[in-house]
């Protein structure tokens, strides 16, 4: 009964929400862009490139209300929310421009305003507010769990860490695990190192060798002011589906604090920032995962497919009647499309297009408009042929980061080097199958890998226009064109 | 299926060592690298005596395939049914009306030479004048046509585009635009902006669309100047003319102007029989539209002229005659514009419609 009444006042919040909004909404029409992606996928360098394209009138033949020259200027503004951290543009501007450095990732939520002024066709000149809200996409991989009990997702997490090549990662937690008897007495030491072995188990999953994306709970890698709070203190125990846990045993404390980190963390991130988007880009790195191997791209496959049931629609579920579906408009972009030659371009578009395939036909159904897109947000690389005997091979010129490598050599991060980084499969079928199709990085060493996405260090840019410089991209005119295009006309 | 195309391995070139040869190959020449000049890298040409290059790195767009033109589609009937004796007949017509002339005037020249040598090079001096610019005529007549159909070509390929997103097809169609609409002052800057975004990375849909929105903004603002200006001078015509005959001239005359004037305007440069042509498929082209627009402008054009009729007769038959033209503008706009309408608006004969009406009342 109390579940039932905590949903009752959790509609009754969003429904004022709601209604504030669209009242603010008839004076100052305000779209509020969700950009979200797994860590890593490029969420903070997407939104600074946007911000400073806009701001600063970059190159965008696509996006027609700029290219028509009818966007007056576009000023930050004053953050709206008081409670969420501003976007941190300036710094992450400097760090791309003048060190030449990828910023830092964020860990948590962050929003920034944009205030676009433009004259619609007719001649009316008016304003158009962005909010540009940025929130870790593990995040959005925890709002299934609010439909799972606690057995329930112990178990799916226990089943996922015994497959390879989880296995391997989590030997130590696993042992640990078989330690713990989850009927016996609660102790927090325990909870504790339980905690503690899951995380870094979680933590080792992701780096560049498997890059495994499908972690939840999401909160663990990017703990942020909840770090060491107990709702952040548990870990999937060996329990029964349908067992009730005994009364003080180490089973109900993992089960109540789980019920927590739900309360505290995964309702308010819904109900305060998801619930309240209008347009929302998920970016993906599919890159890395053809870097990492097959493993890795089904794993992305499977986390995108755990994101996208969050972008559910329809009465199936308690979440998706908390869900009013106001996104009319949902963008996929496989991103860091510049470390391809843009011939691959269509294909690096194509897997993508399956990944999401079904997730695309659900929001289609529901109204939603739904599109794929390869997007570079800064261009890093040039493009370029190299004869190697018969053959041509697309390849791309730029400088890699420090302490890349490539075939057995590792990069200062000053030299120029061109690269031609394997071509992406047409046989999309295999794929997701578990085919061994490819082979990556985690299967064995740099020579064996079927391809090698360096990662590059941000142009050197022009300094000569007195606008200053402008950041070089793919894509981005298209992606804006489709996500506030229509609200410019 | 199994079979499996062994994948290219990845590789990574240093572009600093000598046994890589760089090769910058100029923005003009991206299309046939091949012909790109050989600069070699100052780094490599001082270690000459270097062993022969490894590896080549070309800084150059990837070579397109040669674009196919479409071919025109084959006729449902077949038109090769046994032998075509009209052909025959007509081509040995025409033979024998050629020889007849030409025996005509060489008799001609001949008798003046004999009559006096003065008259004879006079003669034949207009007769050479006369064959030339004849030629010369026959020529633009034909370039005009060849022009007339280039345009439905690149109209229907950039259709095509639109659908498949195809980037290697769509540049070269914007390639050709470019040069078609060279010689047109008002686009100067439009052809500048795209000829820099030709390079950048836009896929094919994209780019037929910043094409259209370049390139065509300013020429769809004209034309529908064009179309409700000689609307608007039929319905005056219409309106003051005391016979009906002078009316059914004037709207053959201002349409057949009219279709000259939007052709020109969107890069066409019809001869007279390119103007048959035009006109003819303008005419087909408005029967097949007609129907399809009939809920929008017929019923608008019914229901106006039975108010504009109450006003007066005359009044009414001029605000029809209008809009006949104008539609048959529209028409022609579809027949003449390279890009098929995509990312601009149709002009609608509603806002022709509304400019005509609002000029009479003006005038009233």
């Amino acid at each position: 009964m109390a579940f039932r009444f905590s949903n009752l006042v959790e509609e009754a919040l969003l429904s004022a929400r709601a209604l504030k909004d669209y009242s603010e909404n008839i004076f100052n029409p305000t779209i509020r862009l969700g950009v979200t992606g797994l860590s890593r996928a490029g969420k903070t360098v997407f939104i600074t490139a946007l911000v400073h394209g806009l701001s600063r009138g970059g190159r965008f033949p696509i996006f027609e209300s700029m290219s028509a020259g009818r966007i007056a200027k576009a000023r930050l503004a004053p953050q709206p929310d008081d409670a969420v951290p501003r976007f941190g543009y300036e710094g992450f501007l400097a760090t791309l421009m003048e060190q030449r450095n990828w910023p830092s990732s964020t860990v948590d939520i962050s929003e920034l305003r944009l205030v676009i002024d433009y004259q619609r066709k007719n001649g009316a000149e008016r304003t158009l507010t962005l909010d540009i809200v940025d929130y870790p996409g593990e995040w959005l991989l925890d709002l299934p769990l609010l439909n799972k009990s606690y057995e329930r997702w112990a178990a799916e997490s226990l089943a996922l860490s015994r497959q390879d090549p989880r296995r391997r990662v989590a030997l130590d937690w696993h042992a640990h695990l078989a330690t713990l008897d989850p009927n016996g007495r609660e102790n927090e030491q325990e909870t504790l190192t339980a905690a503690r072995l899951f995380t870094t188990y979680l933590r080792d999953c992701r780096n560049e060798q498997f890059a495994m994306s499908l972690l939840p709970p999401g909160r663990f890698l990017m703990p942020g002011n909840l770090a060491g709070s107990p709702a952040l203190t548990f870990a999937p125990l060996d329990v029964p589906i349908d067992g009730t846990a005994p009364e003080r045993s180490l089973w109900a404390m993992m089960r109540r604090r789980y019920e927590a980190y739900k309360d505290v963390v995964v309702r308010p991130f819904f109900r305060d920032h998801f619930a309240r988007l209008d347009r929302q880009i998920v970016l993906a790195d599919a890159l890395s995962a053809f870097n990492a191997g097959p493993e890795a791209l089904q794993d992305l496959e499977a986390a995108l497919a755990g994101i996208l049931d969050c972008f559910r629609v329809g009465r199936s579920s308690m979440l998706s009647t908390m869900f009013r579906p106001r996104i009319d408009r949902i963008l996929f972009a496989a991103t860091k499309a510049d470390h391809l030659h843009h011939s691959s371009h269509d294909r690096l578009e194509a897997i993508l297009r399956k990944l999401v395939e079904r997730a695309m036909q659900r929001a289609e159904f529901a109204g939603a408009t739904v599109d794929v897109v390869a997007l570079a947000a800064v261009r890093a690389t040039r493009e370029a042929q190299v004869q190697r005997g018969r053959d041509r091979l697309p390849s791309i010129v730029g400088t890699p980061i420090k302490g890349e490598m490539a075939d057995g050599e590792i990069f200062d991060g000053e030299t120029e080097v061109a690269t031609f980084p394997g071509d992406l499969p047409t046989n999309l079928q295999g794929l997701f199958k578990g085919e061994d199709t490819f082979r990556g990085l985690a299967a064995g060493s740099h020579e064996d890998a079927d391809f090698r996405f360096l990662r590059f260090r941000p142009p050197r840019l022009d300094n000569r226009d007195p606008d200053g410089p402008a950041l070089p991209h793919i894509r981005l005119d298209r992606t804006l064109q489709f996500l506030i295009g229509d609200k410019l006309q | 299926m199994t079979e499996r195309v062994p994948p290219r391995r990845p590789a990574t070139f240093k572009l600093t060592d000598p046994s890589v040869v760089l090769i910058d190959s100029d923005e003009s020449s991206a299309s046939s690298s091949s012909s790109a000049a050989h600069a070699t890298a100052s780094a490599s040409s001082a270690s000459s005596s270097a062993p022969p290059p490894r590896a080549r790195v070309q800084l150059a767009q990837e070579k397109e395939p040669p674009i196919v033109a479409p071919k025109p589609p084959a006729s449902i009937i077949n038109p090769k049914k046994g032998f075509r004796w009209g052909t025959l007949f007509w081509s040995a017509a025409t033979g024998l009306v050629t020889l007849a002339f030409w025996l005509w005037v060489s008799k001609l020249i001949e008798d003046l030479f004999a009559q006096s040598q003065t008259l004879g090079t006079v003669g034949m001096v207009l007769a050479v004048l006369a064959g030339g610019s004849l030629a010369i005529i026959v020529g633009r007549e034909a370039f005009g046509l060849i022009r007339l159909a280039r345009i439905e070509q690149l109209h229907a390929r950039a259709a095509k585009v639109l659908e498949t997103d195809n980037r290697a097809e769509a540049r070269a169609i914007i390639r050709e635009l470019l040069k078609f609409e060279h010689p047109n002052p008002q686009l100067a800057r439009a052809r500048h902006t795209l000829e820099k975004h030709l390079d950048d990375i836009i896929d094919g849909a994209d780019l037929i669309r910043l094409a259209e929105r370049e390139l065509m903004t300013p020429l769809d603002i004209e034309a529908r100047v064009l179309i409700s200006k000689a609307a608007q001078r039929v319905s005056v015509v219409t309106a003051i003319s005391p016979k009906a005959l002078i009316d059914v001239l004037f709207v053959a005359i201002a349409a057949t102007r009219l279709i000259g004037q939007l052709a020109r305007l969107y890069g066409g440069r019809p001869g007279a029989l390119g103007m048959f042509k035009l006109m003819r498929q303008t005419v087909s082209h408005l029967a097949i539209t007609g129907g399809i627009a009939l809920g929008d402008s017929v019923v608008q054009s019914v229901f106006g002229h039975g108010l504009a009729s109450r006003l007066s007769s005359k009044l009414g038959e001029g605000v029809l005659n209008g809009m006949l033209t104008a539609r048959l503008g529209l028409a022609a706009i579809d027949l003449t514009r390279p890009l098929p309408f995509n990312a601009l608006p149709r002009p609608q004969l509603g806002d022709l419609v509304k400019d005509l009406m609002k000029k009479r009342e003006k005038e009233e």
